[in-house]
């Protein structure tokens, strides 16, 4: 596995999909849509670090553990921003970023 | 098998193929058996549930087609095939098309680690059993896409309730098989068949039992809560009365089946039949020993295996009959509970539903993990652990410490939890009774 | 064999990427959440690719069995499915644009591929062509949970337990509050109740 595919190109796996997961995040204008590019984020991160735990510390268990914190991070994250977006559309009938401005000057 | 492939090819017709093309084609061979049996499976439990619950009701069930009506299953796949495909102009075509396939191709993947007898697995993974459940939680985003695409009230309302209470439900499911993973230390399903030789004890925790397949973790009280907790959950997941609320046909109609027809209807039927088939095999796997029975253990060992090499073939033909012949009844008879108790329950409510699996389910089965943890001190562990009065114990004597300090525990929890939960819901339904009536006066 | 380990590479990170961009750019955003489901699972698969079985299930199984279902909820219990413009407009998608390029071509590219990864050579195993590396599982995993990282694990544990409790808070809509949906029974019967007042409205005129 390790001499098929060169530790790079996973990396640049990874890199492409955060850089695509940063466009979503701040070119959406529905909130749901920007969470969607924060995933994807997160999961670029992980690709990230399973190929450094098996590149370079395959017997060395840090690198997984940290996949599971940033998993469970995640998971909170979507509950908890999930649960804001349901109560600002019931505030103000939208989901859009742009229209929840009321604490604009 | 894969060994044998090899030889067959490289060694007998000289073709000197690479491992990796041969263990494709024996990976593609198994997969091909499943796809077969899949079906299959879903055939014959479809007439098994119409002519068990046509005895309930008091009625006979399909007999025409066949002897004793056991062709009807097909006579009814071949008008599935030849109904018109209809799609709703307003619906979503491509999520339509596909939702079905999502739903189905899971209940594929599944079959992937079931062990169906003694080395008859298609892939012994170190994660299987969570690998199952993981890839039975990929049906609810199919079951999403179908009620959305269809554009139909009914299919959207009984999709949002099938995927709640799929969600909500598995987390009892994973939460008591946990307790069983505690005390065998594996995710593997082939070990935790492995740990359930013996005769009514588990040889693991009493060395000396004879084996005669019988080590269930059923008869241990952890294991007995476990199933309890696991079996309502997998009647929730399967969408079994009295869970069947998503497709609850006087309620909304059929669900989010409800604008499908023809094939994919069928695919949809498919998938329910074989989930509650894969479920009640996984019940049978995990607390009921999956192939172990009298006999499979002998009979393997001397057959051809890895650990004996010098076996008779003859063998393995037996041991793998015998086996799959425990794990098919064990399998049959816990999908006739299942008919069992769509003929004997009425339906729940979405409310009382939620209420039972957060409230009831879930502290039983996190009390069942503690139970499985004072088991595993007190069987196994010694002074290395900081349990050094134990340590001059025999394993007969921790065993059965272990035994009635685990059932204390578990029916304790599980009379306070029954009455905690009777109360609540009597209350409950006292303050629905009340808004009734304050309805019922505003009205008048 | 290394060669269909390229080819599924390729085929993985095709469909990662490819699902990502749909995810982010079309305009139907339960297609988004659904192509995003799609990239889930391709990013699982490569776990898989990368012998890391564990992880991979349990991306699918918080990934794909939970994340994307919530999601999938909460647009539909906002029912904003198609805007009229569902991305940014005018100068500021194309800064956006220009800002996630610069990103990926002159920073992370760059130092990916220049930075030395010091990746150890493969141990080759005795008597067999595959290399028998000592792989952390699950197992392993479990046991340093318990024995090395006993703190974080708490921590997420508390972490998660105030996500479900702040979940729980902000979505919740007081009974009182919530607009209740009359059965047909008792619409007939409000619009019963409104026709006899009317009647003894008449009356009493």
């Amino acid at each position: 596995m390790t001499q098929a595919i060169p530790l790079e190109a996973v990396l640049v796996v990874a890199a492409t999909l955060f850089c695509i997961g940063l466009f979503g995040a701040l070119a959406r204008r529905s909130m749901v849509g920007v969470l969607i590019g924060v995933e994807l984020m997160l999961n670029a991160v992980n690709i990230n670090l399973v190929a450094f735990w098996r590149y370079l510390e395959p017997g060395f268990t840090g690198g997984l553990t940290f996949v599971i914190f940033i998993i469970t991070v995640a998971a909170a994250e979507a509950a908890v921003g999930l649960a804001l977006i349901i109560a600002v559309y019931r505030t103000w009938l939208t989901s859009n970023v742009d229209n929840v401005d009321s604490m604009k000057g | 098998m894969y060994d044998m492939l090899y030889n067959l090819i490289n060694v007998v017709f000289g073709f000197n193929w690479p491992t990796w093309l041969i263990s494709l084609i024996g990976h593609a061979a198994v997969a091909a058996i499943l796809f077969a049996v899949a079906p299959f499976q879903m055939l014959f439990l479809t007439y098994y549930e119409r002519r068990a619950i046509a005895r309930m009701q008091d009625r006979v069930g399909p007999n025409r087609v066949g002897p004793e009506g056991i062709f009807q299953p097909i006579a009814d796949g071949v008008k599935m095939f030849t109904k018109e495909d209809i799609v709703p102009k307003a619906a979503d075509r491509w999520v339509h098309l596909i939702a079905p396939c999502v739903v189905v191709a899971p209940t594929m993947f599944m079959f992937a680690v079931v062990p169906w007898g003694p080395g008859m697995v298609p892939v012994d993974l170190n994660v299987g059993l969570l690998f199952f459940f993981a890839i039975s939680s990929i049906s609810a985003v199919g079951l999403m896409m179908a009620g959305w695409a269809s554009n139909n009230k009914f299919a959207l309302l009984g999709a949002m309730r099938s995927v709640a209470q799929m969600v909500s439900y598995e987390i009892p499911a994973i939460l008591s098989l946990l307790a069983i993973v505690m005390i065998t230390g594996t995710l593997s399903i082939v070990s935790i068949i492995d740990a359930q030789a013996g005769l009514f004890i588990n040889s693991v925790d009493l060395p000396g039992v004879p084996d005669w397949g019988l080590g269930w973790f059923i008869f241990t009280p952890v294991g007995f809560l476990a199933f309890f907790c696991f079996f309502i959950a997998a009647l929730a997941e399967g969408e079994r009365t009295p869970f069947d609320i998503p497709e609850a046909d006087s309620e909304i109609v059929a669900g989010y089946m409800t604008e499908y027809s023809g094939m994919k209807f069928g695919l949809f039927y498919l998938a329910q039949y074989v989930l509650n088939f894969l479920l009640c095999g996984m019940t049978a796997i995990i607390f009921f020993g999956g192939w172990q029975g009298p006999g499979v253990n002998w009979l393997y060992s001397q057959a051809i295996s890895p650990a004996n090499p010098e076996g008779m073939w003859l063998f393995n033909v037996l041991a793998g009959v015998l086996g799959v012949f425990y794990f098919l009844a064990k399998t049959y008879f816990f999908f006739f509970v299942m008919i069992w108790i769509r003929g004997a329950y009425p339906r729940l409510r979405v409310d009382q539903l939620m209420d039972f699996g957060w409230k009831f389910l879930i502290p039983l089965t996190l009390v069942n993990m503690l139970s499985a943890a004072i088991w595993v001190g007190l069987t196994r562990w010694g002074a290395a652990e900081g349990l050094a009065f134990i340590e001059g114990w025999s394993a007969g004597v921790r065993w059965g410490v272990a035994f009635a300090l685990t059932l204390i525990i578990n029916l304790a929890t599980y009379i306070m939890m029954a009455r905690i939960y009777a109360a609540s819901q009597a209350a409950r339904s006292r303050l629905e009774l009340e808004e009734l009536r304050d309805l019922a006066a505003m009205s008048r | 064999m290394n060669i269909l380990i390229q080819v599924i590479f390729g085929l993985l990170s095709a469909l990662i990427v490819g699902a990502a961009m749909m995810a982010v750019t079309v305009r139907n955003i339960i297609h988004a959440a659904l192509w995003l489901i799609a990239c889930f699972f391709g990013v699982g698969a490569l776990y898989l690719l990368l012998e890391a079985e564990f992880i991979a299930v349990v991306q699918v199984l918080i990934y794909v069995g939970a994340v994307s279902i919530l999601i999938l909820f909460a647009i539909m219990l906002t029912r904003q499915i198609e805007g009229a413009r569902h991305l940014v407009t005018g100068w500021r998608l194309w800064v956006t644009i220009a800002i996630c390029v610069a990103l990926f071509a002159t920073v992370l590219v760059p130092t990916l591929l220049s930075h030395n990864w010091n990746v150890p050579p493969p141990v080759i195993a005795e008597g067999s062509d595959l290399p028998a590396e000592p792989l952390a599982g699950a197992a392993e995993l479990g046991r340093d949970f318990v024995f090395v990282y006993l703190l974080h694990f708490q921590v997420t544990g508390v972490l998660l337990t105030m996500a479900l409790i702040g979940a729980i808070v902000i979505a919740f809509e007081e009974r009182a509050r919530r607009r209740r949906v009359l059965t047909l029974a008792e619409e007939h019967a409000l619009r019963e109740q409104k026709k006899n007042r009317g009647t003894e409205e008449q009356e009493n005129r």
